[in-house]
């Protein structure tokens, strides 16, 4: 049986329509301490906070057009927490003076089941990968320092290799549709932590034609 | 050219040594070099003693002579020598030391006797003064004396200019010294060519709309050729307006109901204002006095706005700067936010400061309490997502479905009391604890006997207090103790629990806790007289806490006991209510009273040594002085010893 056709009409109400403002960039791993150090000077005062994230990236082949992407996430280090569920839209193409990437982000927590019911539904994985980093806050903003690994034997977390010697760290807000002062916040913010990371808009797509 | 004999060629070094003679067989006797002593010798004899002392002699020209004269002497002798060469080389040498000899041992004579002083004594030799050359020297003296006080002028002078140079930077260099010190404490940013900072409650948490924002700016009103004053500060803090002067909660609970169309009056009474620390900047007083307004603002804004937001039973009246509510009847609550500014026309307000006394400093300070707690819930720290992409929230809100939380459980979770009811809430615990302790004083002081004490517990919380309320007699604290009670005062009610193990309730009602604990007293005196009677070895033989016969007492119940002496010819029986004192009764054996009726009833004369009537004893005639000791001396009397 085949898939059946995604609709495009977006859910309206609620929590649902949901933007993310993203501001990306990356460290090299020598230069980590000094700006988890800054980070840690300049975001809300509490302990710093590390997590290993497990992250299954689910596609739904369609007949026309791109596939549509799920993302389900969840804690390996504290094991009874829901799994997170993540769509994210298309980069919106708004004015060139934005300074950050927005697109919709629609977030659900759901319970254990989640891998099981999206292959039910017709989903296939893609790819999975594990996230180990630290994750730091101001205000609505969030900070996240991560490390992506590789995983060497599919269904074994433990054997991971990582992908790269440098860190992503990205800077996000989810915050209801409009509020565009939101992404100047993170402009001014992102300035503060140059020169140890610049953090830019990093368009997608251009990363796949690269 | 090979012809010839051989000639033989013999090559000898040359000959160093005077040749002294030729033998006849050619070999040659030389004069045999001088040894070392020889050479010694030799050159000993061409020391002239005599040349070397009289080139040093210059002051005695008469010694000269005869010194040149020995000169020649010497030469002569000298000469003679040279022609003498077997003499012995060191002659002269020893001559002319031994001579010396003479000569020191002469002089160390001379000046053994002149140590002495009684032979002989040195005097200077009178010499002409030398011609004075004072003007010369003066005009020596003055010139170098110009030489150094022209190196002292320059010094100064280049000290002068450096000092005239650091007080100009001084100003330049103080306000920047200034400003660090301003941003050690306080968050600064420069926005275009202006100085703002930040003293909000924000970054701590605060969600009041207030922006906070202040400005430093250079003091430039100095004029530089008076003198500097000792306050001066090179920088200046403008605060917004509305945080200027200086503000203050003021909590306070009042008896008597105001008239509602009284409530237009603002309370204003000036506090001391507390001087400020000498170490202090006064832009550090100034800010943290803005700082303090804004906070105050904050927590009247949140009280006001809960004070008309919750339903409550009676409603909270909220007028300008007051918000009044009742938490008792017949008790008014008001908080004030009094906030006046330092100008001439506050201090007008002598005359209402007797009335300061019933501002409840401790719920004024518990009010700053709650709504910095409350700003350290906002910046919740436990709230970091697991995944980390996930939103920000209590992570186990997101779920839905069956193993969602309910309506019930999220209800549980979130706090539901507001500023206002806490408070509220606290004010009312304070309020029933002074009560309870006024009526526990009032009534110890009005009565004597018996005691009542208190022991108040230290430790308490904001809405439970304890007290352990002892009733005893005085002298018979051991004995009598049975009435022990411990009273829990909680917001609305105080709980007492008895020793007996009997909790009960009584509400804020103050006559309850009277009455209460006037029946406690009276019980307590029935008490007394039962662990007296077991003291004293008499036979307890009834005993009634709360006896039905008898007046009803509108206060409690009456209590009654009955005890009898050893030998059992005398029993006492005591009756005591809270309300209608105590009845003490004596019965005597049938033999002691005279006035009986004779009847026939009685045939043995043994039934004679039975109770009889009663007869009441005059309490109040009674020696003693407390009722448990009129008990015991009755008690003695009527049991003799043997």
């Amino acid at each position: 049986m085949e898939a059946p056709p995604v609709t495009v009409l977006p859910v309206i109400g609620g929590t649902i329509n949901m933007m993310e403002y993203i501001l990306q960039g990356s460290v090299l791993d020598q230069s980590l301490e000094s700006l988890l150090h800054r980070l840690r000077g300049l975001c809300d005062n509490m302990e710093p906070e590390t997590f290993v994230d497990h992250e299954l990236v689910f596609l739904l082949k369609a007949q026309q057009g791109s596939p549509f992407i799920l993302r389900a996430r969840r804690s390996v280090d504290k094991p009874g927490l829901p799994w997170h569920l993540r769509y994210l839209g298309q980069p919106e193409i708004g004015d060139k003076n934005r300074s950050a990437l927005v697109r919709n982000c629609v977030d659900i927590a759901t319970s254990d089941g989640l891998t099981e019911f999206l292959i039910e539904m017709g989903f296939r994985m893609d790819h999975e990968f594990v996230v180990k980093g630290h994750v730091f806050r101001k205000g609505i903003m969030k900070i996240v320092v991560s490390k992506i690994f590789r995983i060497l034997l599919p269904g074994n977390i433990d054997n991971v290799e990582p992908l790269s010697l440098s860190y992503l760290v990205e800077l996000n807000v989810v915050a209801p549709p409009g509020q565009d002062a939101v992404s100047d916040d993170m402009k001014s913010f992102s300035e503060q932590l140059k020169p140890l990371v610049h953090l830019e808009k990093i368009d997608p797509k251009r990363l796949h034609q690269v | 050219m090979a012809a010839g004999p051989p000639v033989t060629i013999s090559i000898e070094a040359a000959c160093e040594n005077q040749v002294q003679e030729v033998a006849l067989d050619g070999t040659e006797a030389y004069v045999q070099p001088l040894s070392m002593s020889e050479n010694l010798a030799k050159l000993a004899q061409k020391i002239d003693f005599n040349r070397s002392d009289s080139e040093g002699e210059e002051q005695d020209a008469g010694a000269g002579e005869e010194w040149a004269q020995r000169q020649q002497d010497s030469d002569d002798e000298e000469a003679i020598l040279k022609f003498q060469p077997s003499l012995w080389p060191w002659d002269t040498v020893r001559n002319n030391l031994r001579s010396t000899l003479t000569e020191m041992c002469v002089l160390y004579d001379v000046l053994n006797v002149l140590k002495e002083k009684k032979y002989m004594a040195l005097d200077p030799v009178s010499q002409d003064p030398p011609p004075s050359k004072q003007g010369l020297q003066l005009c020596g003296k003055k010139k170098s004396l110009a030489g150094a006080a022209q190196i002292l002028l320059k010094g100064a002078e280049r000290l002068n200019k450096s000092v005239a140079e650091n007080q100009e930077q001084k100003r330049q260099r103080d306000f920047n010294s200034e400003l660090l010190r301003v941003r050690q404490h306080w968050k600064l940013r420069k926005v275009g060519d202006k100085i703002l900072g930040d003293l909000s409650y924000r970054s701590a948490g605060s969600l009041f709309p207030h922006h906070g924002t202040f400005e430093v700016i250079k003091n430039t009103d100095l004029d530089p050729d008076k003198k500097i004053p000792d306050d001066y500060c090179p920088l200046d803090i403008l605060i917004p307006s509305d945080l200027e002067g200086s503000a203050y909660i003021k909590v306070s609970i009042q008896k008597q109901a105001h008239d509602i169309g009284d409530l237009g009056t603002v309370n204003l009474f000036r506090r001391p204002i507390q001087k400020p620390n000498s170490g202090t900047a006064h832009w550090q007083t100034k800010l943290e006095a803005a700082q303090n307004v804004l906070l105050c603002k904050e927590i009247f804004a949140q009280l006001s706005r809960e004070a008309v937001q919750i339903k409550s039973q009676i409603p909270h009246i909220v007028v300008k700067n007051q918000i009044i509510s009742q938490p008792f009847p017949g008790l008014q609550l008001s908080i004030s936010l009094c906030h006046f500014v330092n100008d001439k026309k506050a201090q007008k307000m002598p005359s209402e400061k007797h009335r300061s006394d019933d501002h409840l400093y401790v719920l004024e300070h518990n009010l700053h309490q709650l709504i910095r707690e409350f700003h350290k819930q906002t910046l919740n720290s436990s709230v970091m997502p697991h995944p980390a992409t996930a939103p920000f929230g209590l992570k186990r809100m997101r779920l839905a479905g069956s193993q969602a939380y309910d309506k019930g459980e999220i209800n549980a979770l979130q706090q539901n009391e507001g500023l206002l009811e806490k408070i509220i809430k606290q004010a009312k615990h304070i309020f029933l604890r002074r009560r309870t302790a006024w009526t526990i004083d009032s009534l110890a002081s009005r009565i004597e006997d018996p005691q009542i004490q208190a022991h108040w517990s230290n430790i308490n919380d904001v809405y439970e207090s304890s007290v352990k309320v002892l009733i005893t007699s005085q002298g018979y604290e051991q004995i009598c103790k049975s009435i022990q009670l411990q009273l829990n005062i909680g917001v609305e009610q105080i709980k007492v629990v008895h020793r007996d193990g009997r909790v009960i309730t009584l509400s804020h009602q103050e006559q309850e806790l009277q009455d209460f604990l006037l029946s406690q007293m009276s019980q307590h005196q029935v008490h007394a007289v039962q662990q007296l009677a077991k003291v004293m070895g008499w036979h307890l033989l009834s005993f009634s806490n709360h006896v039905g016969l008898g007046r009803v007492e509108s206060i409690g119940n009456a209590s009654a006991v009955t005890v009898a002496s050893p030998n059992g010819e005398y029993s006492i029986s005591v009756r005591n209510g809270p309300e209608s004192g105590c009845k003490v009764v004596v019965q005597f054996p049938r033999s002691q009273c005279k006035d009986l009726p004779k009847s026939d009833v009685l045939q043995d004369n043994k039934w004679n040594h039975l109770r009889g009537p009663y007869k009441e004893v005059l309490w109040n005639k009674m020696e003693g002085r407390n009722f448990v000791y009129k008990m015991e001396l009755l008690m003695a009397a009527l049991a003799p010893c043997p």
